[in-house]
């Protein structure tokens, strides 16, 4: 089986991400969702933090992802308080020696990198960022729509910013093959027995039936005993290459424009 | 925690493309379009695929479970194969065939929970609201998110739980909270943009004509529009009922009518306008809203045929009134035991029976606070001339507080209770508002199913006991049942 030409941008709703990437919500330390906290905690993150956790705690080449991590099980506030303080040992993360209030700015910090992107400061330029999502050279509303604008193949991105961390929507936009097991937006080319051949998303599937969306944004609902022949790419159709294809600054704004957008903006 | 479940038993396919008003307009068929199958409220279908005779041999083809649902009170609306269900600040696009989703979409950061009724289509769009205010576009095909306006403040008592009806590009929705305090009101929105095209309040303003019929609290009155409405494009008017004033139990606040509340209103769909309203209930005291189906048709009434609206109403009567210009027509005894009424008089006001308000020590009065009906949709089938309704044989004690009314702080002036209960399906001839014939369920009082009944002769309902069942829509006979497992919350369609 081979992937065939379509572009997916973002593979976004991760099945398990709630129980992957969540801390636990039991905490009631008041630096907790406290944007001076935040700030505070910011700087110190960027200045001791980032050069292994990168500049979004996304992960760099020494220091794990603090946003999606593999653990099963969710940290506490107070667990991420202890290695801040500990370390861990047999690893490259030391123990440091900073006063309570300023692990507990760390913290919340960390805690509101598990947020969405939206409700946390962004580097870069959302306005031109629009310019790169809309340009050719990135091409994402060729299979992304934002408001209904854009194409049908890939998962809207109106609430990407309201329902992702920065760290996550990076992830996606830079290394989609991670997430591409997510059932509900394989790419998929059915043949069917009256020789009819449909190329979209697949968005469900059993043995008996399949839901496809095609290039066209038409949804078919199929049944298995009518498809000839059904293949799904193994690989991400999103292409790879963001990281080279756009420059450092494009992309950054391009994140940006992303984490903006948000569904819940402005509500009362 | 119990489960809710979306059941399939028949279900037709048909190619069209763009939903348009015509194809709203010319009722259910293999499609259904609007959340009462029909503009004119019938919850009728012309199949016949399904007859008395076939009914037996039915069999249930899928089960849908949508996550973590309680209760769902959503009708599904039905478009090229695809069922649309709400629940709470959630769509689910279910393929008909096979049960399996298609796509979902869900607002997780709605500020309010509550109970959702279903939604609506039109063009290539669904249409529904969340629970803080917000119409909801979205793409039938894909999901995809179209737009999503705040159409109230939540911060205002105003929250959504009512189905929107489309009609002429308009999206007519209404606020739910009266039990708290707010100032009900119904807009119509631009199915194109979501942007504001009127609204109408349904508790006047302080002095303007109505208002007179009030106390102080008159900006948290009430008058909620939780539901939908029916439609009658010759007239281009829509019926839209209003809740209970507010606080519920304690009308010593609010002395007077306290109009539009517990009424049914008649505006023009272009402008808002109230061409004329109808109050069932004069300062209501049971917490009775007028939510039930204004079911709209053309039938004769002592001998003359006219344009009427019907409406089984959770007072106990059963009204008929001339739906072009508000006048009473009739009234009958929709349920057995009514004991706050006397009945009601020529012009349409209840005569009141003495000694039924809510007091500090309770007072025991028919029907209990559900009400002798309720939301659950009714149905009428042309082919038997009959009208569908469900009904609940239930007292209860109503309660009153001397506490002072606080808008917003989930008071109500008082409670009820709901003490046993009898669901009945009755058949009600239109032409009379009398019963042809009856259909007693076991259980508990507890059943909000609502009705639809087909050309084939066939109605479908949930029963009070966790059934599906089928009935001969000529006399009442059990043509099917089948055990869902749970109690039907919401009204079936074919």
């Amino acid at each position: 089986m081979r992937a065939f030409a379509v572009a997916f941008f973002l593979a976004a709703p991760l099945a398990l991400f709630a129980q992957h990437g969540r801390y636990f919500r039991d905490s009631h330390h008041p630096s907790i969702g406290n944007p001076e906290a935040i700030a505070t905690g910011t700087k110190l993150f960027m200045g001791s933090c980032a050069g292994c956790h990168g500049p979004d705690g996304g992960g760099g080449a020494r220091g794990p992802n603090l946003v999606r991590r593999s653990l099963w099980h969710p940290l506490s506030d107070e667990a991420i308080f202890q290695v801040i303080r500990k370390g861990v040992p047999g690893t490259d993360m030391p123990p440091t020696k900073l006063g309570d209030e300023q692990t507990w700015n760390l913290v919340a910090f960390i805690h509101a990198l598990t947020g969405p992107a939206s409700a946390n400061p962004v580097p870069g330029d959302a306005a031109a960022g629009k310019a790169v999502y809309w340009g050719a050279k990135a091409g994402c509303s060729s299979c992304h729509a934002i408001h209904g604008e854009g194409g049908r193949l890939g998962p809207d991105l109106s609430n990407i910013g309201g329902s992702r961390p920065l760290a996550v929507i990076r992830e996606s936009v830079v290394e989609p093959a991670k997430d591409l097991a997510y059932l509900g937006n394989e790419a998929a080319t059915v043949v069917l027995k009256n020789g009819t051949t449909l190329e979209g998303a697949a968005k469900n599937r059993s043995n008996y039936s399949l839901q496809l969306v095609d290039k066209q944004g038409k949804l078919h609902l199929l049944q298995m005993r009518d498809v000839k022949q059904l293949t799904l790419s193994e690989s991400s159709p999103m292409p790879a290459d963001y990281a080279k294809r756009l420059t450092k600054e494009e992309l950054r704004d391009l994140l940006a424009y992303l984490a903006d957008q948000d569904i819940r903006k402005g509500s009362k | 925690m119990a489960r809710t479940t979306v059941w399939t038993l028949t279900l037709a396919l048909a190619a069209s493309a763009q939903v348009r008003h015509e194809d709203i307009a010319k009722g259910a068929l293999a499609d259904w379009l609007t959340y009462a199958g029909t503009y004119s409220g019938w919850r009728y279908s012309p199949l016949k695929q399904i007859n008395a005779e076939n009914a037996k041999n039915m069999v249930a083809k899928w089960v849908y479970h949508v996550p973590n649902a309680r209760g769902l009170r959503s009708s599904p609306i039905v478009h090229e194969g695809v069922l649309y269900i709400t629940d709470t600040n959630s769509v689910y696009a279910v393929d008909a065939r096979s049960g399996r989703l298609v796509w979902r979409y869900a607002d997780p950061r709605a500020q309010k929970g509550g109970v959702n009724r279903g939604a609506a289509i039109w063009g290539n769009r669904i249409y529904f609201t969340t629970s803080d205010n917000f119409l909801v576009a979205l793409d039938r095909q894909s999901g995809v998110l179209i737009f999503n306006k705040q159409f109230a403040d939540v911060e205002k008592g105003t929250t959504s739980t009512s189905v929107p009806l489309i009609a002429k590009g308009k999206v007519i929705v209404g606020s739910a909270g009266g039990d708290s305090g707010m100032r009900g009101f119904i807009m119509a929105l631009s199915a194109e943009t979501g942007d504001e095209l009127w609204k109408t309040y349904t508790v006047p303003a302080k002095g303007e004509k109505g208002s007179e019929t009030w106390g102080d609290l008159i900006e948290w009155g009430g008058g909620a529009a939780w539901l939908s409405g029916t439609y009658d494009p010759g007239l281009d008017m829509l019926y839209w009922t209003t809740g209970n004033p507010w606080p519920d139990y304690n009308g010593s606040v609010r002395q007077g009518d306290n109009l539009y509340t517990c009424s049914l209103l008649a505006l023009d769909l272009d402008s808002g306008k109230m061409n004329w309203y109808f109050q069932f209930t004069p300062h209501d005291t049971h917490d009775w809203d007028a939510q039930s189906w204004p079911v709209l048709m053309d039938t004769e009434i002592r001998g003359q045929q006219r344009k009427v609206v019907l409406h089984a109403n959770r007072n106990g009567f059963f009204y008929a009134l001339d739906r072009v210009t508000g006048e009473f027509l009739r009234a009958t005894q929709l349920i057995d035991k009514v004991t706050w009424a006397k009945g009601i008089d020529d012009k349409g006001r209840p005569v009141p029976a003495g000694n039924s308000e809510p007091t500090p020590q309770g007072n025991w009065v028919c029907p209990s606070v559900k009400g002798a009906t309720n939301w659950m949709g009714q149905s009428y089938n042309p082919g038997t001339g009959l009208l569908y309704v469900l009904t609940l044989e239930q007292c209860g004690m109503y309660f009153s507080s001397s506490q002072q009314p606080q808008p917003m702080k989930n008071f109500s002036g008082g409670g009820a209770t709901e003490e046993g209960g009898q669901v009945v399906l009755r058949a009600l001839d239109p032409k009379t508002g009398r019963r042809v014939w009856e259909y007693p369920m076991t259980g508990f009082g507890r059943m909000w199913t609502g009705t639809v009944s087909t050309a084939g002769g066939v109605i479908f309902t949930g029963d009070d006991d966790g059934h599906m069942v089928a009935l001969d829509a000529k006399n009442g006979k059990n043509l099917w049942h089948f055990n869902v497992g749970e109690l039907l919350t919401a009204s079936p369609v074919t």
